[in-house]
């Protein structure tokens, strides 16, 4: 830029007229917008490759999606109940059966819903508490500035990043082979992958908390683990919370899923109604879920806001 | 005044002290309920373990065994469909490269409806913000077994999925980085008689357009993620040999695949983070 | 008695301290000064066993400290209590607990983790807090005091140790002159009614000469003073400090106060201690 100016300002308080400026301005413009060009050009026939061999590799052709296209309106139109201004809120008669488009009848099977809502809760509740409590052991000896020695940092980390790695919905089939259909599989998966990823952002945390009062500690003679339980926990043990609760509302998306494979809670309901059903009992189950979803959500916000709000007092 | 050492230290010392401080002298019941919620937690975990019969893990070692040596013990690997599974991992990137694609062009157009300082109709933004509030309420896995449903087994259904709750997140994002842009920049392009259009052009665009490009990479990242397993419901993709093998058996070839997804998967966030690294350090370097 | 042998520590191609050989008899006061970097801070910790040394011994009742592994280790730094700049305490712990950690080394594993304490070890506690004027503070959380409280309740951690040497690293250098004197009150009367061996890094030659018995001086890493403060010269101390001959000025590394009501009253409440 330097040398615009300068070779600009010389002709101008001479009088002359400015065009040496002007071309060197010129210059600078069309190098930089070839170099430019050159760059977009690139990344445009890039991006043509990988759109052109994803098309091609997955079938994604205008006249399929023009076929697919209506069949999913036609599809959201089976699921959606008849419900009846007239009956809405009528209960159930007098021989116990309900009224068709009342929201009883829509809901005929609340009460298995509900149940199997509830476990869902409880098995990410279990993942949460047993997946946390593993990646709070591993997350000290994971933490570079913490770890006994480089073997033992080298082999946790290692450990949590296959954790993580690791769908839970692949862990769970597998699990679902080696113990059976049921909620055990989903809390074994959930967990594991609670472990792995809860474990990475703890060390993380490890990592910043302050080396002096771990000094500390060793000076006083204390072992390892003292240096962790005062020196360290009492730091981090806000921040451990708080990602916590976090992961929880998380596990609560993955525990009402992960009955698809067979591991329990309202994804296998779900899994069985859209896979056998094309009715109404489709869109009951998805509106009890995302509801499920929101409130535990809600309230796990308001928890963690009082208690940071507790803790900054 | 020296102190007494801890040896000779009398009950008329610690008594003179309690009565002192009182407060530094903690009751056996305050002390016992720091423990309360640890004991809690413990015992809900023990009694929910116990309610989902834990027992079965005990009882399974001789499949576990089976499965875990199938795992380890490769047999016939020359007959194995290895064209097949290649394809299926190419499915899983082109379906994440172009739901995210589709995603981000809807929500470019959706996340503006959702910007409150762009769309001038309260009730249609909230109409629109509500939509959205469902798309992401739903997990990814579930669209792909609607989608399934909808347009059958194959890729379309995974990549119509990812769209969908692309759809939902991405927009969401956008319509906050619009609702955080600087107010001055936009007047001045107004001021200058330009059009609606022509305003979110020049004065919306480019603030917006780095934050956008950044979300919808970082989405590409965590979509080939997701896809891996999109198949699992039957919508294209690797996930889908995973299960086919899975239910014929065939669980060498299961390990097989499912260390290919890791490799990937591992592949991918490196992949990301290295582009992330670039990124930032051209930014830096500026 | 404290024995160094040709203590030496190495980082990288740096000696932070080189062939440190030093005897130091029980009760003594010792102040090391020095500038920064001069290794003063290393030494310190290097008797602690903080840091581990590249070579030399360190005896100290018939053992080589430098070799102690483990338990034993663990037991030389409860024997040798360390006071650190910046105080070194747990911020979100309360102060009593802080002190109490003195007595981790002492308490059976499973009381010092799930930290119960017995009633004789609070009323201990207590105690070091109350010599040095801190009982008042004892549920207080330590991150809410001053700095002068918080280095305060530190020496109130190192005396439930009951240690047999103090260690003292810059024990008054991020502190204001009033508490500075306060400290350092504190730390001459734990050796001379307690007495306890104190080495104090102090970076002030004035602080040094009025409360230290012997003055050590390191310049690079090498000791090149060891004495009493009468024996140390102006010219010992340019070349301790390695300032320009005709800048340097004793009162340029001094903290002392002029005697204002504040400190008198202040004074009075350290002869306390």
């Amino acid at each position: 830029m330097s040398d615009i100016s300068l070779s600009g300002g010389g002709p101008l308080a001479n009088g002359a007229a400015p065009t040496d400026a002007v071309d060197t301005f010129e210059r600078h413009r069309a190098a930089l917008r070839a170099s430019k060009r050159g760059w977009t050009i690139f990344a445009l026939v890039v991006f043509a490759i990988c759109l052109g061999l994803s098309i091609w590799i997955s079938n994604f052709y205008p006249e399929r999606l023009a076929s697919g296209i209506p069949r999913i309106f036609e599809y959201f139109g089976t699921i959606f109940p008849e419900l009846q201004w007239a009956n809405l809120f009528e209960g159930r008669d007098a021989d116990g059966r309900a009224v068709p488009g009342s929201i009883t009848y829509w809901y005929t099977d609340f009460w298995t819903y509900a149940q199997l809502i509830w476990e869902t809760i409880l098995m990410a509740m279990t993942a949460t508490l047993i997946g946390t409590a593993m990646a709070f052991v591993l997350s000290f000896p994971a933490a570079i500035n913490l770890a006994p020695n480089s073997w033992i940092y080298w082999i946790s980390r290692r450990f949590l990043e296959v954790c993580r790695g690791i769908p839970e919905i692949l862990l769970a089939l597998v699990f679902v082979f080696m113990i059976g259909i049921g909620p055990l599989a989903g809390v074994l998966a959930i967990a594991i992958h609670t472990a792995g990823a809860l474990g990475k952002l703890f060390a993380e945390v490890n990592e910043n908390a302050s080396a002096r009062p771990v000094e500390g500690i060793a000076a006083v003679g204390g072992t390892w683990p003292e240096k962790i339980a005062y020196g360290v926990v009492p730091q981090v043990a806000p921040n451990f919370f708080s990602y916590a609760m976090l992961r929880f509302e998380i596990n609560v998306r993955a525990s009402s899923i992960i009955g698809f494979v067979g591991a329990g809670g309202i994804g296998q309901e779900l899994n069985r109604v859209i896979s056998f059903y094309s009715d109404d009992r489709v869109l009951a189950v998805l509106i009890l879920v995302v509801l499920t979803v929101t409130v535990i959500d809600l309230m796990s916000e308001r928890i963690r806001h009082r208690f940071i709000g507790r803790e900054n007092l | 005044m020296t102190t007494a050492a801890f040896d000779t230290l009398t009950d008329a010392h610690v008594e003179s002290a309690r009565r002192a401080h009182p407060g530094a002298f903690a009751s056996r019941w305050s002390t016992a309920k720091r423990f309360i919620p640890l004991a809690v937690a413990i015992l809900y975990v023990i009694a929910s373990l116990w309610y989902f019969e834990f027992g079965r893990l005990l009882d399974a070692s001789e499949r576990v065994w089976a499965l875990l040596r199938n795992f380890v013990v490769w047999r016939d690997m020359d007959t194995w469909a290895y064209r097949q599974i290649y394809v299926g991992i190419s499915q899983t990137l082109a379906m994440a490269f172009l739901g995210t694609l589709l995603g981000t062009l809807g929500s470019l157009v959706v996340g503006f409806l959702a910007a409150k300082n762009v769309m001038p109709f309260g009730i249609l933004r909230q109409i629109v913000r509500r939509f959205l509030d469902i798309l992401r309420g739903i997990d990814q896995l579930v669209w792909g077994l609607v989608f399934v449903r909808a347009v059958g087994l194959g890729p379309l259904a995974g990549v119509l999925a990812i769209f969908v709750s692309d759809l939902g997140t991405l927009s969401k994002l956008y319509s906050e980085a619009i609702e955080n842009i600087d107010r001055k920049q936009v007047e001045g392009i107004r001021a200058t008689g330009a059009g609606p259009l022509a305003v979110i052009r020049y004065g919306y665009v480019p603030q917006v357009l780095p934050v956008f490009i950044s979300q919808s990479l970082y989405f590409l990242e965590s979509n080939t993620r997701s896809a891996t397993i999109l198949g699992i419901v039957g919508a294209g993709g690797i996930g889908m040999i995973i299960i086919e093998r899975f239910r014929a058996s065939l669980y060498d070839q299961v390990a097989f695949v499912v260390l290919n997804v890791l490799v990937l998967i591992f592949a991918i966030d490196w992949l990301s983070k290295r582009v992330r690294l670039w990124a930032i350090g051209e930014q830096g370097e500026r | 008695m404290l024995t160094l042998e040709n203590l030496s520590r190495r980082f990288g191609e740096n000696m932070a301290v080189a062939d440190a050989t030093l005897e130091i008899p029980d009760g003594q006061m010792v102040g090391i000064i020095g500038r920064s970097g001069a290794g003063k801070s290393t030494l310190l910790r290097l008797l602690n066993r903080l840091i581990d040394p590249s070579d030399g011994r360190i005896i100290h009742g018939g053992a080589d400290i430098a070799q102690l592994k483990g338990r034993e280790l663990r037991e030389w730094r409860s024997d040798c209590a360390m006071i650190f700049q910046q105080f070194n305490l747990v911020g979100r712990l309360d102060v009593i607990t802080n002190v109490l950690t003195g007595r981790l080394y002492s308490l059976p594993a499973w009381r010092s983790m799930t930290q119960i304490f017995t009633a004789q070890e609070r009323a201990f506690a207590i105690q070091a807090l109350d010599r040095l004027g801190m009982a008042h503070t004892a549920l207080q959380r330590a991150e809410t005091l001053s700095g002068g409280q918080q280095q305060r309740v530190a020496i109130a951690r190192a005396l439930a140790q009951e240690p047999k040497i103090l260690l003292a690293d810059e024990p008054i250098a991020s502190l204001d002159p009033m508490n500075a004197k306060v400290v350092m009150d504190a730390l001459r009367s734990i050796n001379q009614q307690d007495g306890k061996t104190v080495i104090c890094n102090l970076h002030t030659l004035d602080t040094a000469r009025s409360y230290c018995d012997r003055i050590i001086g390191m310049s690079a890493g090498k000791i090149i003073f060891d004495g009493t403060p009468d024996l140390l010269t102006t010219d010992m101390a340019r070349e301790i400090y390695g300032a320009d001959d005709d800048q340097f000025d004793e009162a340029a590394t001094s903290t002392t106060l002029p005697d204002s009501e504040a400190v008198v009253a202040l004074k009075e409440a350290a002869a306390n201690v």
